[in-house]
C-alpha cells in the first residue's frame, strides 16, 4: 500500500498515493487542468506547456531542516516565481496548487493563442471537429480574436497518407508527440518520428509499408487535433451526428470493448449504418485501445453480399422462399434424422445462439460439434484465469509463458497486454518455432522445431538444459499465465498442447488462482463460449458430417475450408446452413437460413479470458434475417422443444439456469460498470482521447472449474497427433496466422486493409526453397492431403528455420494442421 | 594599456604549445599529476574553494556542480561542451585549435575529480576538423600513457571520445546535448532530474564548457591563491572575452574578470570603427539583454555579479558592440531570426513565439512598420517568458524586450 | 354614433389609397433580409460550389431540417475548393422554420435564404429539397460542377475573407 500524500488544490484537500502527478491528483479531485501532450497512459514530457499551474511548497529552513511557520502556526508556503507544468510534478506533502488564478488563466490563454497561430482554419472540413480537444480548450481558455496575420501562417502538406489507413495533416499538428510516444512507449513500434526542427517540425513515418503498426488507429484517438485521422472515417460524419452503441469486437478472442457509431446513410437508402468503430474503455480487457483489424474490419456486417431471405433447393437450384416454407422443410427432415443430426457451430456465434442450438440438438439426440482448428477448451474451462483476473495487473514477480503463438498476429491486444506486463517486470517466456514480435520483451526465448512443441514444453517443465533458468522463474513466480496458440498446429496438436500446459499449471499449484491460468488463443471470438454451451470439436469431422442424417451448419464454412469436408457434406443426408453469406457450404445446402450480424442484435460473447460481455444492437436488421438464437428457437418449437427466441436476455437467464459456470448471470450483472482510471469522459476528451467511456458493462469473468469443481477432471476422447513423416521431395507445411487474412469477416473490408492482407503465398527459408527447386516469387501449385492450391507465390525469409513451409490461414490454402506437401511449378502454357 | 593575462591562451606566448613535448616542458600536465595524488573529493573541494564559475554562459560554481553527483550510482560521466554556437562566441575554438592539451588536461582533471572513467567531447557539427585534430591529440596522450588504463602508475583509467553534433544551437543546452550524444533527437529534457543525478544514459553526469575545463590545470597546477589573485572575489580568474561588432580589433582577449568594458572596447578593441559613437553592448551574444553604452555601463567591471548593477548578465562574455549606425530594429530582427531558426520546437511558446516574433520583426524592417506591431512584439515576447521548457525560449525575448525598452526611438518608424 | 362611423368609412373609400395587393399579378417587394427558399451558392468566378459539406448548418438548425453527407474532392472531379464537398444535401422544407441560423453558421456563405417564398407541396416526400434543387445555376464565367481542375490550385476550403466583419 503506497504512502498517501495530502495536498491542497484550489482550496480542496486531496489525498492521493505517493508518486501521483499533480494533474492526475487534480483530475481525481474533479478539477480539470487542461493538457495536450500529457496522456495518463504515457510518461509525461511537459512539452505543450498547457498544464501550467501555480505551485507552492511548504518552506523549509535550510539550516535546521524544520518547516517555517507563519503567524497562525501553519506551514509557510513558498510559491515558485514561475508557473510549473502540473503533468511533470509528482505530489508532495503540503503542496498548494492553484489552477485558476489570473496568471494561470492567462498562461492557458497564451498557449492556446500560440497553438492557434499556425493552426489552419480547418474546423468545418476537419473530421475531428466536434470531438476536438483544441476546439474545446479554445472555447474554455482561448482568446476570441487572432492577432496573427493569415499570410504568415506556416503552410505545410495536408492530407499526407501515412500508409493507406491513416492520414496526416501537417498543418493541424500541434507537435504534442502523443502519437510518437504511443508508438515508442506503449506499442514499441517506433515507426513515427519528428523531422526538421522548430516550427518546421513534422511527423514522418520511416517504416515500409508506411505506419507499419497494427495499432495505428489508436493514434487517431489520442491525437488532440485532427492531424491524424483514419481513411475509413474520412468525411463520413460529424461526431455529434453519430449515435453510440456498445459492442464487442468479433475478430479475435480478446473481446475488445468497442463503440459502434451509427448514422443514417443515403447510399444505403436511408438505413442506419455503422460509420466507425471506436474503443470503449475496459481496463480489464483492452484498456482504451483496439487493433486496426477490429477498427477497420467491421464492414462485413453491412456487406451487400448478405443473404436476406431463406432459400430452399429446388430443381433450378436455391430459390428464395418464406421462413415458413424453409422451416417446414427443416422440421420435416429433422424429425426424420433425429439422432442422426449433427450440428456444427462456429465460434462467431453468440452464447445465446449456441445455447439454443445445443438445446435443439440435445432434444433430438444429435451431436454438437464445434468447428475450430484450435482445441483444448476443456482445459481452459478447468484451468483458466481465476475470477477477478486482470492482465493489466501482471508485473514484477509474475511469469507469462507464450507457446506456439505469434501473439501479435493472432490477438494483437493480448500481445500488447503481455508486452506491457513485461515492461512492468513480468518474466516473459516465449516458446515458438520462429522469431516473433514478442521476442524483444522476453526474458527467455526458446525456438523449438516445428512439430516438437510438446517436447519443448516438457523440457521447460523439467527444467532441462538451457531451460533451467526459465523453469526456475516459472516456479518462483507469484502468478503464471500461459497462452497457447496454433503456430503450425491443428486441432489435435493444440489439444495435446493444452493438456500439457494445463498440467504445468495444475502441477504448479496455481490452478484457479486470480491472475494465473490458461488462455487459448482461439481463431474466432467466441470459441470458448461454444465450449461452455457444450460444443466440442471432432477430429474426424469429415466422417461425422458424411455419416449424418442431417448436417446443421451455423456460422461455419467447412466446404470452403477443405475439399475433404466439401466431399463429406455431399454425403450428408440433408444440409441446413444458417449464415450471413452464401458461403461455399451454403451454396451446397438444401436449406439456407439468413442470420443477423452482431451489429443488428444483442447477445453475449465469452472472451478467451472467460469474461462474458454484452454486445448491443447498433443498426436495424434488414427484413428477412433473424438472430441465430431466434432461428434455433423456431426450429426447436417445430421439433417439440420450447426455447426463447425473442429476448436474448431471457436466453441468458436460461443459460444461467443450465450451465453451471454461468450460474447467477443476467444481463443486468453483465452490464454493471464501475469507475475506471484514467477517467475517460467525452466532455473532456483532451485528457484520455476520444475513446468512449463505458456505461454499458464491464462484463463478468467466470470462475474456472478448478475452483467450482475441484475434484473434477478433463477427459477428451481425441487421439494424440501422430508425428508427421515427410517423404522425400515433400516439405513440412506449418499453418500460421496472419492478422489481415482473406477470411469471410475481413474480406469485405478489402478497400481499407486490402494492401496489407496476406496473399496467396507461402514462406520458406531460401535454402529450403532452393532445395525444392524454386526461388523467390516463383508460382507453384501445392499438393497436400486431399487438396491442391494453385497460383501460390513463394516468398523467402532468412530468419525462418529450414525444412518448413509456412502457409497463412484463410488465403485459400486448405491445410488445417501440419502436413507434408509437394510443390509443383505452376504450368502457365497449355500443354502441347 | 593593461596587458592580457594568458592563463588559457598560453599559445600566444608559447609557440607550438599544441605539441606534447612543448606542452610538457611548459608545466604541462602538472595539474593532472597533482590531482592524481589527491583524493577525488579533495580535488572537488579545491575547485570549489577556487571559486571557478562555469564559462559557458550560466556562471554556475563548477565545484558545487561537481559535488551534486551521488556516490551510489555508477558510472559517472564528464562531457565537455564544445558546441560553441552562441553568436559572437569563438573562444573555445581558439583553445581547441591552439591549446588543445590544456583543455584535455582540464577534462582529465574533471574526470578524475568525479571519478569518471569515460569522458566525451561534444563538438558542434561544423568543428569536424577540430574533432579530427582532437582525436590525434587523444591518441598521442594514450601513447604517452596519460590516457588509457592505469594512468601514470595509478589505479585510475580514463578514455576520452569526441562526438560531432549536426548543426543545432540547441544542442549546446546541456540536456539537449545529452540527448544528441545518446543518438536521439536533440531536444532538451525535463529538469528535474538534473544531469548531475540523471544524465547521460541515466547516470550522473557533469557537463562543463571547454573554457571552464581549461582553467583546471592552472588551478590544480598553480594552486588556488595563484588563481585567485586574478579577477574579483565572486568571479575569480581570467575570462576570454570575445569582442566583435563595430570595433576596430575584434577577437579574443583574455583578461582578469573585473576589468571594465571601457578597457576591453577601447584599449584592446581599438575603439569603435570609423570613430563612431558607441550605442549598446551585448555581453552575452544573441541571448543578451541590451546594455545602453553610457558612461556608467562602460565603467562597470565585467564580472558575473555585474547583473546586479547593470541588469544584464555576463553570459559567455561574447561582447558584441553596437554603434549609432546600427538600427535596433535590424538588430532585434537578427537575434529573433536566429532563435526562430534554432528553436528545437519541443515546447509551444518558444516554437510558435519565435516564429511569430520573426514575422513581426520582418514586418518592422520591411519599410512600412506598423506602430501596433511594436506593441504586439512586446506582448508576444512577454507571453513567451516564464513558460518555456528551456532557456532558449526565455533568452530569445531578452534582446527584444530590452531593445524596445531602451531604444524605443529606433522602433517608432523610419 | 352610427353616422360618424359610416362617414369615416365613406371618407376612406373616397380618399385613401387601397393597400390591397393584387397577388399574383402584383407581388410585393420583399425586404432586404427576407428569409425565403434556400439556395446553395457557387463562386462567381469559377462556378465551383461554395458548400464544403461541413454540416455546421445541420448542427445549427433548431428544427433538424438539414441532412448533409460529405465526400472527398479530387482534381479530376472537383465540386468545391478544398478537400471536402457535400455529396448529399437535403433540407426538409416542412421542418424548416426559416430562421436563418444555417445561413449564419455557414463558413463559406454557401447556404443562403433567398427571396422566394412561393413554396408548396402535395406530399411530404416532395418537401425534401435535394442538392440538385437547391444548387443555384452556374453563374456566367463559371463552369458546371464537377470540374477538372489543375492540381495545387484549389487547395483551401475556407476563402480568405478580405473583410471578416462582412
Amino acid at each position: 500500500m503506497a504512502n498517501q500524500v495530502t495536498l491542497t488544490i484550489d482550496d480542496l484537500t486531496v489525498t492521493v498515493p505517493e508518486g501521483t502527478l499533480v494533474v492526475d491528483a487534480a483530475r481525481k479531485a474533479g478539477i480539470d487542468i487542461p493538457v495536450f501532450c500529457y496522456h495518463p497512459k504515457m510518461e509525461p514530457v511537459g512539452m505543450c506547456r498547457m498544464c501550467l499551474v501555480q505551485v507552492g511548497r511548504p518552506m523549509v529552513d535550510r539550516a535546521t531542516g524544520q518547516p517555517v511557520l507563519d503567524a497562525d502556526g501553519q506551514p509557510k508556503i513558498q510559491f515558485s516565481p514561475k508557473l510549473e507544468t502540473s503533468c511533470t510534478i509528482p505530489v508532495s506533502e503540503g503542496m498548494v496548487i492553484r489552477t485558476n488564478t489570473p496568471e494561470v488563466l492567462r498562461a492557458h490563454r497564451d498557449i492556446i493563442e500560440f497553438l492557434l497561430t499556425s493552426h489552419p482554419l480547418d474546423c468545418p472540413i476537419c473530421d475531428k471537429g466536434g470531438e476536438c480537444p483544441l476546439q474545446d480548450l479554445t472555447r474554455a481558455y482561448g482568446p476570441g480574436q487572432s492577432r496573427f496575420l493569415l499570410d504568415d501562417k506556416m503552410r505545410l502538406a495536408k492530407h499526407v497518407p501515412l500508409g493507406e489507413l491513416i492520414y496526416l495533416d501537417r498543418e493541424r499538428c500541434i507537435l504534442c508527440a502523443r502519437c510518437i510516444r504511443f508508438q515508442d512507449e506503449i506499442v514499441d513500434e517506433p515507426v513515427l518520428s519528428f523531422y526538421h526542427r522548430g516550427r518546421s517540425m513534422q511527423i514522418v513515418t520511416y517504416s515500409d509499408p508506411p505506419f507499419d503498426s497494427y495499432f495505428s488507429g489508436n493514434t487517431t484517438d489520442i491525437c488532440p487535433v485532427g492531424a491524424l485521422t483514419t481513411a475509413d472515417f474520412r468525411f463520413a460524419a460529424r461526431p455529434w451526428e453519430l449515435k453510440n452503441n456498445a459492442s464487442i469486437c468479433t475478430q479475435c478472442p480478446v473481446g475488445c470493448n468497442t463503440t459502434l457509431n451509427t448514422r443514417r446513410e443515403v447510399k444505403s437508402g436511408g438505413k442506419w449504418v455503422v460509420k466507425r468503430v471506436m474503443p470503449r474503455q475496459n481496463e480489464l480487457v483492452n484498456e482504451i485501445w483496439i487493433c486496426d483489424k477490429g477498427r477497420f474490419g467491421y464492414h462485413y456486417a453491412e456487406s451487400g453480399e448478405r443473404i436476406l431471405s431463406p432459400h430452399v433447393r429446388k430443381e433450378q437450384g436455391l430459390v428464395p422462399v418464406s421462413w415458413d416454407e424453409a422451416l417446414d422443410l427443416v422440421e420435416q427432415r429433422l424429425r426424420q434424422a433425429g439422432a442422426g443430426t449433427v450440428t456444427l457451430a462456429g465460434g462467431r456465434l453468440a452464447n445465446e445462439d449456441l445455447f439454443n442450438l445445443a438445446q435443439v440438438t440435445d432434444h433430438l439426440g444429435g451431436r454438437k460439434l464445434l468447428h475450430t482448428q484450435v482445441g483444448g477448451g476443456e482445459y481452459v474451462q478447468r484451468y483458466g484465469l481465476g475470477k477477478g483476473s486482470n492482465l493489466g495487473e501482471l508485473g514484477k514477480g509474475d511469469a507469462i509463458l507464450v507457446i506456439a503463438s505469434d501473439l501479435q498476429e493472432e490477438a494483437p491486444v493480448w500481445w500488447l497486454r503481455v508486452k506491457r506486463a513485461a515492461d512492468r517486470g513480468a518474466a516473459l517466456m516465449v516458446l515458438n518455432p520462429r522469431p516473433t514480435r514478442l521476442d524483444p520483451y522476453a526474458r527467455f526465448i526458446h525456438h523449438y522445431r516445428y512439430g516438437e512443441e510438446l517436447e519443448a514444453l516438457g523440457r521447460l517443465a523439467a527444467g532441462e538444459g538451457e531451460l533451467a533458468e526459465a523453469a526456475e522463474a516459472l516456479r518462483s513466480a507469484e502468478n503464471l499465465v500461459i497462452f497457447y496458440g496454433s503456430e503450425g498446429l491443428g486441432l489435435a496438436e493444440t489439444t495435446a498442447l493444452a493438456r500439457e500446459a494445463a498440467g504445468l499449471l495444475a502441477g504448479s499449484g496455481r490452478a484457479g488462482k486470480v491472475n494465473s491460468g490458461l488462455i487459448g488463443v482461439w481463431q474466432q471470438n467466441n470459441t470458448l463460449g461454444a465450449y461452455d454451451m457444450g460444443f466440442r470439436p471432432e477430429a474426424d469431422l469429415a466422417g461425422a458430417l458424411s455419416g449424418s442424417g442431417l448436417a446443421w451448419i451455423a456460422a461455419a464454412d467447412p466446404a470452403g475450408d477443405h475439399p475433404a469436408l466439401e466431399a463429406a457434406l455431399k454425403q450428408a443426408g440433408f444440409l441446413v446452413v444458417q449464415d450471413l453469406f452464401m458461403t461455399r457450404t451454403a451454396q451446397m445446402a438444401d436449406v439456407v437460413l439468413p442470420a443477423q450480424a452482431f451489429t443488428e442484435r444483442e447477445g453475449t460473447f465469452t472472451s478467451g479470458e472467460r469474461r462474458v460481455q454484452r454486445f448491443y444492437p447498433a443498426v436495424a436488421a434488414p427484413p428477412g434475417p433473424l438472430a441465430d438464437f431466434s432461428i434455433a428457437a423456431r426450429v426447436g418449437l417445430r421439433v417439440g422443444i420450447e426455447l426463447e427466441g425473442a429476448s436474448a436476455a431471457t436466453v441468458m437467464l436460461r443459460i444461467a439456469a443450465s450451465v453451471p459456470a454461468y450460474a447467477g448471470l443476467d444481463y443486468a450483472l453483465i452490464s454493471e460498470v464501475s469507475e475506471q482510471w484514467p477517467i475517460i469522459g467525452r466532455e473532456d476528451r483532451y485528457y484520455g482521447g476520444t475513446g468512449y467511456d463505458n456505461h454499458q458493462g464491464l462484463g463478468v469473468q467466470l470462475q474456472p472449474d478448478a475452483v467450482t469443481d475441484p475434484d473434477g477432471e478433463v477427459s477428451i476422447a481425441m487421439a494424440a497427433p501422430a508425428p508427421l513423416q515427410v517423404p522425400e521431395g515433400a516439405v513440412y507445411l506449418a499453418p500460421v496466422t496472419r492478422l489481415y487474412d482473406q477470411g469471410l469477416t475481413l474480406k469485405p473490408s478489402m478497400k481499407i486493409v486490402g494492401q496489407r492482407m496476406a496473399r496467396r503465398e507461402v514462406w520458406l527459408n531460401p535454402e529450403t526453397a532452393a532445395r525444392l527447386g524454386f526461388g523467390a516469387a516463383s508460382l507453384v501449385t501445392l499438393e497436400g492431403e486431399g487438396w491442391t492450391a494453385s497460383g501460390v507465390e513463394i516468398r523467402v525469409d532468412e530468419q525462418l528455420p529450414p525444412d518448413v513451409l509456412l502457409a497463412p490461414r484463410s488465403v485459400g490454402i486448405p491445410a488445417t494442421g501440419p502436413e507434408a506437401v509437394r510443390l509443383r511449378p505452376l504450368v502457365t502454357e497449355p500443354e502441347a | 594599456m593593461s596587458d592580457q593575462v594568458y592563463l588559457l591562451l598560453r599559445h600566444r606566448e608559447i609557440p607550438d604549445l599544441d605539441r606534447l613535448e612543448v606542452y610538457r616542458q611548459n608545466e604541462g600536465f602538472q595539474g593532472f599529476e597533482k590531482a592524481l595524488q589527491m583524493k577525488p573529493a579533495d580535488v572537488v573541494q579545491q575547485v570549489k574553494d577556487s571559486g571557478l564559475r562555469g564559462r559557458g554562459g550560466a556562471g554556475f560554481p563548477t565545484g558545487l556542480k561537481w559535488s551534486f553527483l551521488p556516490n551510489n550510482l555508477w558510472p559517472h560521466y564528464v562531457v565537455a561542451n564544445a558546441d560553441e554556437s552562441e553568436p559572437g562566441t569563438f573562444k573555445d575554438r581558439e583553445i581547441l585549435e591552439r591549446n588543445p592539451l590544456q583543455f584535455l588536461e582540464g577534462l582529465m582533471i574533471a574526470c578524475y575529480a568525479v571519478q569518471a572513467n569515460t569522458g566525451y567531447i561534444y563538438l558542434r557539427g561544423e568543428f569536424w576538423q577540430i574533432a579530427a585534430w582532437l582525436d590525434e591529440k587523444i591518441a598521442e596522450l594514450e601513447q604517452a600513457g596519460l590516457l588509457g588504463d592505469r594512468i601514470l602508475g595509478t589505479d585510475y583509467s580514463l578514455r576520452l571520445y569526441t562526438h560531432l553534433g549536426a548543426g543545432a544551437y540547441i544542442c549546446g543546452e546541456e540536456t539537449a546535448l545529452l540527448e544528441s550524444l545518446e543518438g536521439k533527437l536533440g531536444q532538451p529534457r525535463l529538469r528535474p532530474p538534473f544531469p548531475a543525478v540523471e544524465g547521460l544514459y541515466g547516470k550522473p553526469t557533469v557537463i562543463n564548457n571547454v573554457e571552464t575545463l581549461s582553467n583546471l590545470p592552472v588551478i590544480l597546477g598553480k594552486g588556488n591563491s595563484f588563481y585567485r589573485q586574478y579577477g574579483t572575489d565572486r568571479s575569480p580568474g581570467t575570462k576570454i572575452f570575445c569582442l566583435s561588432g563595430r570595433v576596430n580589433r575584434p577577437g579574443n582577449y583574455e583578461l582578469p574578470l573585473g576589468r571594465t568594458f571601457r578597457e576591453l572596447i577601447y584599449e584592446h578593441g581599438g575603439g569603435i570603427l570609423e570613430d563612431g559613437k558607441i550605442k549598446a553592448i551585448m555581453s552575452a551574444g544573441a541571448s543578451s539583454t541590451l546594455i545602453v553604452a553610457d558612461e556608467k555601463a562602460l565603467d562597470t567591471p565585467m564580472t558575473y555579479e555585474m547583473t546586479d548593477a547593470l541588469g544584464a548578465p555576463l553570459g559567455s562574455a561574447s561582447v558584441i558592440i553596437l554603434d549609432e549606425t546600427v538600427d535596433m530594429k535590424w538588430l532585434v530582427h537578427k537575434t529573433v531570426s536566429f532563435f526562430r531558426h534554432e528553436s528545437c520546437g519541443k515546447c509551444t511558446p518558444c516554437r510558435e513565439g519565435t516564429y511569430w516574433m520573426n514575422h513581426i520583426t520582418r514586418r518592422l524592417n520591411s519599410g512600412q512598420p506598423n506602430p501596433e506591431d511594436v506593441e504586439l512584439l512586446v506582448d508576444v515576447a512577454r507571453e513567451i517568458q516564464g513558460k518555456c521548457l528551456c532557456a532558449l525560449g526565455e533568452f530569445s525575448t531578452m534582446a527584444v524586450l530590452s531593445g524596445i525598452e531602451k531604444f524605443r526611438s529606433d522602433f517608432n518608424g523610419s | 354614433m352610427l353616422v360618424r362611423g359610416l362617414l369615416t368609412t365613406l371618407k376612406a373609400f373616397l380618399t385613401e389609397k387601397t393597400v390591397t395587393v393584387q397577388y399574383p399579378e402584383q407581388k410585393r417587394m420583399v425586404r432586404t433580409r427576407f428569409r425565403g427558399r434556400h439556395v446553395l451558392r457557387r463562386y462567381e468566378d469559377t462556378g465551383l460550389e461554395r458548400c464544403i459539406g461541413c454540416s455546421l448548418c445541420e448542427a445549427a438548425c433548431p428544427a433538424d431540417a438539414i441532412f448533409v453527407e460529405a465526400s472527398e474532392n479530387s482534381d479530376e472531379e472537383r465540386y468545391s475548393p478544398g478537400e471536402r464537398y457535400a455529396s448529399t444535401y437535403e433540407i426538409n422544407m416542412l421542418r424548416c422554420i426559416f430562421c436563418g441560423y444555417c445561413e449564419d453558421a455557414c463558413p463559406t456563405e454557401a447556404i443562403v435564404l433567398s427571396d422566394n417564398y412561393e413554396l408548396s407541396f402535395h406530399d411530404r416526400a416532395s418537401a425534401i429539397y435535394t442538392k440538385e434543387m437547391l444548387l443555384e445555376p452556374v453563374p456566367p464565367g463559371g463552369k458546371p460542377t464537377p470540374q477538372r481542375t489543375p492540381p495545387g490550385v484549389y487547395t483551401r476550403a475556407i476563402p480568405e475573407m478580405s473583410d471578416p466583419t462582412d
